[in-house]
């Protein structure tokens, strides 16, 4: 890889490109016009911008200014006004010179890590660099060279929301990964994945992006054995489950990377109950028949997630209803968020591959949907009484109305006053 | 049996004569006497509003930390709570309604002409009474639309010059509407406003008993060089049968609304949360919260929400002293009705306004 990228990238990142512009309306979009046609006539009469003019610009806001450093900091060969770019494998060293100097780096930041190059030497792009190969990534190529951010800053390439672009700058171009014979698709995997989703949709910045799975400066695609380990980081329960039964030791020794098999890698889709069973479509449906002990629990485990499933939505339409008829149902909606809290742990327990615990979870998760069913229940049931009655109540009320109106009518015609 | 404890009682509260003159007592009746039950309509949700009202306070309980809480008691614990908190919300609406109603066919009728003049003051004080009641009422449930369309209106004091902070201070009872802000605006529609109200509808209804129901002019011209023309009814029992008639479906009418569209609580009222979209008054401060949003911030240099806020000051000043500014000609009465007029198409036009999106 070079220093210089293309600012394409795959379709799926229009979305992330578009929450990150924000919506353009038709009245920005021509003040946008007019400000770059006033932008390029200024720049027509603009002294021509060098790449040393480029760079000291983009240094103002680095964060190296702030903590004081100048351009003789990285470029040590050079000359005031004369600077040579440093040698793309001299690159990363030139960072560790002061990155991994615990001593150093503490002036700045008692808490900083120091392993970055360390990590980076164990990296696929530090240990091809090494090796002469010039066109993986180094430092500058994911951090940029003279406008330097910190992480926690959102303008920064590898903030949460920026680093997958980052990454696809080079991994979602098909031409630069052919060069080393892999594809170009695991961005837009991803970007297609319930992962994005998370981030891009919901805003969750905890959600995971290439780094989460693949380490930063240590980034290598996780091994068979590792992968596990990696989705137990977030997914814990789930983890401790699968270790736990019958599938890791099948999993182990068939050589299969656990987790991928069923959620595959990057395009990870959202769990659904439709997942479970032996249905087309489901994943169990892969590897298991329509025989043996194995396709009754996963049938019954199925047939559990359905019934569950419909119990939660009847439950809540019932409340729903309760609440437009103005009853309030709290009690109703206590029992349905446990109902809900039961289903998710019992959709977690899916990855006990048994039926006994999750059984038991899924069976109280059907106790909790019954009781708030039962307050959504006696809610409308009260409706109805108070309907029945208010019924009663304005027939004899338009009964006394046409007594008192026939009365009106009846009454003598008043003297003249 | 009867006759002795008649008598009995007579002795100990003399009413005979009262019952006499109402037995006597005659009122107007003419194609304009159906306004006539809008006054009697408002009185009697006055006294569902006193009954209501007496019952929540068996459990309402005005703190920051209890009242959204007893509410919600009220409504889903106490046994007809809902019921009795809809009818006091409803009927409060249905108050100023009626109260509104009475007032423009008071003014369209020309009813406040002398010696009426200190019947329709009275009975402006008792509107701007009823909306006084609207909106300490508002805040009570501590829910969050309550709480920052209280924050809201409370501001508007605040561009009174000179004394507008002070005023919003006395308000709020401290910067920033809070409990204490509560505990006031609870004090102010339990206690103080009904009892300036009580005492207003005592006199209000003694000037009407005093004077009798106005006669519109144009009636009188109809029935002139022949006096005494204009028909009339016994109060007893024709107009009060009538009277009763308008007060059952105001009754049915109630109870319907309460049974089919009861009062929502909402959520609880969070000072630390953002304010929610869509804050807006209750429907009969519409008019005046939208207007206020198209007033430019200066107007010739002047803070314009405080001239919107003179602006409407003096149009209230103007028709507390309107029987008195009003020439009684023809012509006067003309242009009183058109500007009668102007000012129901303005409230009306800006609370559609409002309830159709109306200015950000």
């Amino acid at each position: 890889m070079t220093g210089t990228v293309r600012r394409t990238g795959p379709a799926p990142f229009d979305m992330l490109r578009a929450s990150r512009a924000g919506r353009g309306t038709t009245r920005t979009r021509r003040v946008s016009v007019l400000a770059a046609a006033v932008f390029v006539l200024f720049a027509v009469h603009a002294r021509a911008q060098t790449p040393a003019d480029t760079a000291a610009a983009a240094f103002k806001d680095d964060v190296h200014a702030a903590a004081g450093l100048t351009c003789v900091a990285c470029h040590t060969s050079g000359v005031a006004g004369a600077y040579a770019a440093p040698a793309r494998t001299s690159v990363a060293p030139l960072c560790a010179r002061c990155h991994s100097d615990a001593a150093f780096m503490r002036r700045f930041d008692p808490q900083v890590r120091i392993d970055q190059f360390l990590q980076y030497q164990t990296s696929t792009h530090g240990r091809r660099m090494a090796a002469g190969e010039t066109r993986v990534a180094t430092c500058t190529d994911c951090h940029s060279a003279h406008g330097v951010r910190r992480v926690t800053d959102p303008r920064s390439p590898v903030a949460p929301l920026n680093v997958t672009m980052t990454c696809a700058r080079c991994h979602g171009d098909p031409v630069r990964m052919k060069a080393f014979g892999r594809e170009a698709t695991p961005p837009a995997d991803w970007a297609a994945s319930v992962h994005a989703a998370a981030l891009l949709k919901r805003g969750d910045t905890s959600a995971p992006t290439c780094a989460a799975c693949h380490g930063s400066h240590g980034a290598t695609p996780p091994g068979v054995t590792a992968v596990a380990n990696v989705c137990a980081q977030c997914h814990l329960r789930e983890a401790e489950l699968f270790r736990a039964s019958p599938k890791k030791a099948i999993f182990d020794a068939l050589g299969e990377a656990e987790c991928l098999v069923c959620h595959r890698n990057h395009r990870i889709e959202p769990p659904s109950d439709a997942r479970v069973g032996l249905q087309a479509g489901a994943v169990c449906a892969d590897c298991h028949d329509d025989s043996g002990e194995s396709a009754m629990t996963i049938k019954q485990v199925r047939l559990d997630l359905d019934r569950l499933s419909a119990a939660v939505s009847d439950a809540d339409a019932l409340l729903a209803r309760a609440e437009q008829a103005g009853r309030p149902v709290d009690e109703g909606r206590l029992a349905l968020q446990a109902a809900r809290e039961h289903q998710v742990q019992s959709r977690a327990l899916v990855h006990a591959f048994a039926v006994a615990p999750f059984s038991k979870t899924a069976e109280e998760g059907l106790g909790a949907a019954r009781r708030a069913r039962e307050a959504g229940d006696a809610a409308m049931r009260e409706w109805r009484v108070r309907r029945t009655g208010l019924g009663v109540a304005t027939l004899l009320v338009l009964g006394f109305l046409a007594t008192l109106w026939f009365t009106i009518r009846r009454l003598p015609d008043p003297p003249p006053g | 049996m009867g006759a002795r404890a008649r008598a009995w009682l007579e002795e100990r509260v003399p009413l005979a004569d009262v019952v006499d003159a109402l037995r006597h007592k005659r009122v107007p009746h003419h194609r304009y006497s159906v306004w006539y039950y809008f006054g009697g309509m408002t009185l009697f949700l006055f006294g569902i509003q006193v009954g209501t009202g007496a019952l929540l306070l068996l459990y309402y309980r005005p703190s920051a930390t209890e009242a959204y809480e007893s509410v919600q008691f009220i409504v889903t614990r106490v046994p007809f709570g809902w019921l009795v908190r809809s009818i006091h919300a409803w009927s409060s609406n249905l108050m100023v309604g009626c109260a509104v109603a009475h007032l423009f066919s008071v003014l369209f009728l020309h009813a406040y002409r002398r010696p009426r003049e200190l019947t329709w003051v009275t009975g402006l004080i008792l509107l701007l009474l009823t909306l006084a009641f609207g909106f300490t009422g508002y805040l009570l449930p501590w829910n969050q639309i309550s709480f920052f369309a209280t924050r809201v209106g409370t501001d508007i004091a605040a561009s009174v010059p000179g004394v507008g902070h002070g005023l919003v201070r006395f308000l709020r009872g401290g910067n920033d509407v809070t409990g204490a802000t509560l505990t006031r605006l609870f004090g102010f529609h339990v206690a103080i406003l009904p009892a300036i109200a009580t005492a207003l509808v005592g006199l209000h209804l003694l000037l009407v008993q005093r004077h009798g129901m106005s006669v519109p002019p144009s009636v009188e011209r109809d029935a002139a060089g022949s006096p005494g023309t204009v028909r009339s009814i016994p109060f007893l029992p024709h107009f009060i049968l009538r009277d009763l008639f308008a007060w059952t479906a105001t009754l049915a009418a109630l109870a319907a609304l309460s049974t089919f569209y009861p009062q929502e609580l909402g959520i609880k009222a969070d000072p630390f949360a953002p304010a929610p979209a869509g804050i807006r008054p209750e429907w009969y401060f519409l008019w005046a919260f939208e207007a206020l949003k198209h007033v430019p911030a200066t107007i010739a240099g002047i803070n314009g929400e405080f001239v919107a806020v003179a602006v409407m000051g003096t149009g209230a000043a103007a028709a507390l002293a309107l029987p008195f500014l009003v020439p009684q000609t023809p012509t006067g009465h003309r242009v009183l009705v058109w500007l009668g007029v102007a000012a129901l198409a303005f409230m009306g036009g800006m609370t559609a306004l409002a309830l159709t999106g109306g200015a950000p």
